[in-house]
């Protein structure tokens, strides 16, 4: 296959340091002048959280903000803002992410916030702050999940695709039962147990010299000490099938009705999920995969604006999902909606075209190569593969892992995984139209 | 314990210019293109007038369905998104009231193959009638699937709360409008406004190699050029201001809020006091809203305000979603806040930060290709010098805090306001009636655009 973007030889140039207290920095190149991009990846997320105490990583996240020993509440964000930076974080089950991109004569400041959060956020604590950003949370959780059509089903699909107890049963954002309950104490020792500089990722894009930018970061986290005990995160192995079929029917107030089908597959970063990634480009990735041909355009079965009904999960540290999510048009029934999206899953198995895998590879390698053409994706994805795989230079040859995948490779795997013991099915009914709908069961 | 470093003290920042473009007359178009060297993705925009605000009252929404059509290709059936995914190339557009935006994202080396691609699919797309009443049917049944979001349904309900005539619906028609359209008006609106219109080409990225003219030439062919367009200015809608409309849905836990006026031309503000006292209102995290609202009451996950300024109007809104409870009190707080802003003026903080912001921050602002487009294309849909960038810096750099106190009284008009609240109306309607604000009706969302 012919490469579509020669990598700019940014290849090779990526340099790696560590600090003696166990922190790994990336510094890179960036392709536009005259920024920094700084990204921090902390190996820890709500995987770690523990019953009783969902939505806490995500919590922490936000009150990371909220002041440290020498920062008031607010001023990371003033800070940054009054350099036009770019500046936000997010927590995923697998890691906490925090990121600015600054005009480059700033890299010292915003390394120095993140120094201070990281060596003295207990000291800037208070039940005040806690109690601020639990209502802000708890509101963040009503406006992506409770006052949205469809907004719990990703919740709900963890809940079934993950036993009880298992740490990706819940969803980052957590239960609102376990926000009221999150007190400061907890607070205090989650920051000790997981924020060290040996839990630490830091990533730097930018066209400043690598050895600067290695002693400016050893300037500001170099003194801050390793932790003490590692944390250990929950076991998340799962062996074999879903356990399926299972299958749940959600009555509300939707729209229109919306099926979703989800099958286990094995972990991020595996040659399994690497075909499965292409399998789902084939069936539900651009205009030209097969969902959208068929149920969108031949049948007229589904609403969708771009062809992006199929994707993956991406956990790194248990089994991913196979994600199949489609709403219905006006007069389709969703089990309707539901047996023809059965039907053309089931295709897969019965033959890839070497031209759909051409496409589907093309697909893949350009959200990629788009995602890392900005100095804050470079950081990101610079930050995850060394977080997640301990190898910075997987951004620039990620694509490869999809270039000897075969049209057999795909069928094999689809013949073993999109099965029915393998299989959750979800679907959203209006609650007028739900009647004949059979109970909800799991 | 940790050996920590005091806080640096910053440096001058380096000068910023934003890069001069090239220019290229192709045919009867021009070509504006910004070079940036290692920039693997090419982002090409075609900015052309046809935007919402020009249709005519009996096809509203076409220029949305035939923005949505194009994507079926030269060849039809959906054919033109797998045949540039084939190039690593992805299709791009938006339909705005003033503008008309189509385009790709390409790689470098594959860049002439994705703009005869991209080029056949404007200028001579099948435009079969089964694809166009496919996209249609989708488009009505979608609008009703995005205005189940509380937000979205309290922000498409703002025109027709402000305007008469077409800001008075939404830019897609909405579904009774779009719905009438048929294929026959399709075909004449794009043979009229885009095939035979040159229109401007946006080039951004790694140009090694790449030959403007030669593009332009095959994006252009021999279309006219744009001709001279019209601004004429809006009326209002009727009825008492300020006032507060209540968009029903039972039980919900959250209120969508937006308090919405008129504004201006964008031709005829100084913008940077505008979008600076914007700034110091709603436009940043630290903003007095955010800071008010999410950071102190604790009532919602974020707030912000900004003005939507056009070529003949414009529309200042705050936007919000809060705990349902928390809704009125909401609402009083936000007009506090306008009110202590336009009284006391900004603090010398604040008017730092707006300042640095905008202009210590250009790197940022303008650190990838598609964000240096946008500028491009913003320059070309507002007639706007091509030095409008560095203009923009000079006037920040010129604010005072008196600028932006009278900026804020002179642009903000919450007597002039309609809120809107897409909430629970039995519980809503009492506490938001308390408030004073104005009357209060509420509104079944249905009915809307019926």
């Amino acid at each position: 296959m012919q490469e579509l973007v020669t990598t700019n030889g940014a290849a090779g140039r990526i340099t790696q340091y560590k600090l003696d207290n166990g922190l790994r920095l990336i510094v890179a190149p960036a392709a536009t002048g005259q920024v920094a991009a700084v990204n921090l990846w902390y190996g820890v997320g709500s995987r770690h959280e523990v019953p009783g105490r969902t939505g806490f990583a995500h919590l922490f996240e936000h009150l990371m903000f909220q002041g440290s020993g020498n920062a008031a509440k607010g001023d990371h964000f003033d800070a940054i803002e009054r350099l036009g930076g770019d500046i936000n974080a997010s927590t995923s089950s697998d890691r906490t992410n925090y990121y600015e991109t600054v005009p480059d004569h700033a890299l010292d400041l915003a390394l120095w916030l993140e120094a201070d959060r990281l060596a003295t956020l207990r000291d800037g604590m208070s039940q005040e702050v806690l109690d601020n950003q639990r209502d802000v949370v708890k509101n963040e959780r009503r406006q992506r999940y409770d006052n949205v059509p469809y907004g719990t089903a990703f919740e709900r699909i963890l809940a079934h695709a993950y036993p009880e107890g298992h740490p990706y049963h819940h969803p980052t954002i957590g239960s609102m039962a376990d926000l009221d309950a999150a007190d400061l104490e907890y607070v205090l020792s989650f920051h000790e147990a997981h924020y060290g500089p040996d839990n630490l990722v830091l990533t730097v894009v930018s066209n400043l010299d690598p050895d600067d930018v290695h002693e400016r970061v050893q300037r500001y986290f170099g003194g801050i000490p390793a932790r003490t005990v590692t944390a250990v995160a929950p076991d998340a192995v799962l062996e074999g099938p879903l356990g399926g079929p299972k299958s749940e029917v959600v009555k509300e107030n939707v729209p229109a009705p919306a099926v979703f089908l989800i099958y286990r597959v094995a972990p991020y970063g595996t040659r399994e999920f690497d075909i499965m990634q292409l399998a789902s480009a084939v069936l539900g990735q651009g205009q030209g995969s097969r969902m959208y041909r068929r149920l969108v355009v031949e049948r007229g079965l589904a609403n969708d604006d771009g062809g992006s009904s199929a994707d993956l999960v991406n956990f790194r540290y248990t089994p991913g999902l196979f994600f199949v999510s489609m709403i219905a048009r006006e007069g389709v029934g969703g089990e309707e909606l539901e047996t023809a999206m059965l039907d053309e899953i089931a295709t897969l198995a019965e033959g890839v075209t070497e031209e759909e895998l051409e496409r589907a590879r093309a697909v893949l390698e350009r959200d990629h190569l788009q995602a890392i053409s900005t100095p804050g994706g470079l950081a990101d994805a610079l930050g995850s593969c060394t977080q997640l795989f301990d190898d910075p230079e997987l951004v620039y040859t990620w694509p490869e892992r999809w270039a000897d995948i075969t049209t057999d490779d795909i069928v094999e795997h689809a013949k073993r995984l999109l099965t029915p013991e393998n299989r959750l099915s979800l679907r959203f009914e209006a609650e007028a139209e739900a009647e004949t709908a059979e109970p909800a069961e799991a | 314990m940790s050996n920590l470093q005091p806080r640096p003290v910053l440096g001058e920042p380096a000068r910023y210019t934003f890069p001069k473009p090239q220019r290229v007359k192709a045919g009867g178009g021009t070509v504006v293109a910004i070079d940036i060297p290692g920039q693997p993705y090419v982002a090409v925009r075609l900015v052309q007038t046809a935007g919402g605000a020009g249709e005519p009252l009996e096809h509203m929404g076409v220029a949305t369905l035939v923005n949505e059509v194009l994507e079926d290709g030269f060849d039809g059936n959906s054919s033109l998104a797998p045949a540039l995914e084939r190039y690593g190339a992805e299709w791009v557009s938006r339909i705005g009231w003033d503008s008309f935006i189509t385009g790709v994202d390409a790689p470098a080396n594959r860049i002439k193959d994705a703009v005869s691609l991209f080029a056949a699919a404007v200028r001579t797309p099948a435009l079969r009638t089964e694809d166009v009443v496919r996209r249609r049917d989708q488009l009505v049944e979608r609008f009703w699937l995005e205005a189940s979001v509380a937000s979205t349904l309290a922000a498409r309900t703002i025109g027709g709360q402000l305007f008469t005539g077409r800001y008075a619906t939404p830019l897609s028609g909405g579904p009774v409008h779009q719905q009438e359209l048929t294929p026959e008006t399709v075909r004449r609106f794009h043979a009229d406004n885009i095939a035979s219109v040159a229109g401007t080409l946006v080039v951004v990225g790694d140009l090694t190699g790449v030959d403007l003219e030669e593009i332009g030439r095959t994006v252009f062919g021999d279309a006219a050029p744009a001709p001279q367009r019209r601004t004429v200015a809006p009326e209002g809608a009727p009825g008492e201001l300020p006032r507060v409309v209540v968009l029903d849905r039972p039980g919900s836990v959250q209120s969508a809020i937006v308090l919405a006026h008129r504004a201006p031309a964008r031709a005829e503000v100084d913008l940077p006091k505008v979008e600076g006292m914007s700034d110091v209102l709603g436009g940043m995290f630290t903003s007095r809203l955010n800071m008010e609202l999410r950071e102190r009451l604790g009532y919602t996950y974020g707030v912000g305000c900004r003005f939507d300024l056009r070529r003949d109007s414009g529309v200042f809104v705050i936007s919000t979603q809060v705990e349902a409870p928390t809704t009125a009190h909401s609402v009083t707080a936000t007009l506090e806040q306008i009110r202590k802003l336009q009284d006391e003026g900004v603090t010398e903080s604040e008017l730092n930060a707006v300042r640095e912001s905008n202009t210590v921050g250009m790197p940022v602002s303008y650190a990838t290709a598609g964000r240096l487009a946008g500028a491009l294309v913003e320059s070309v849909v507002h007639d706007l010098p091509e030095d409008h960038v560095d203009r923009l810096r000079a006037g920040f750099d010129r604010l005072t805090a008196d600028d932006l106190r009278d900026s804020a009284r002179e642009y903000l008009h919450p007597q002039e306001a309609v809120v809107i609240v897409a909430g629970d109306a039995e519980s809503l309607r009492g506490p938001l009636e308390e408030t004073g604000v104005g009357p209060v009706t509420v509104r079944d969302p249905e009915t809307l655009w019926t």
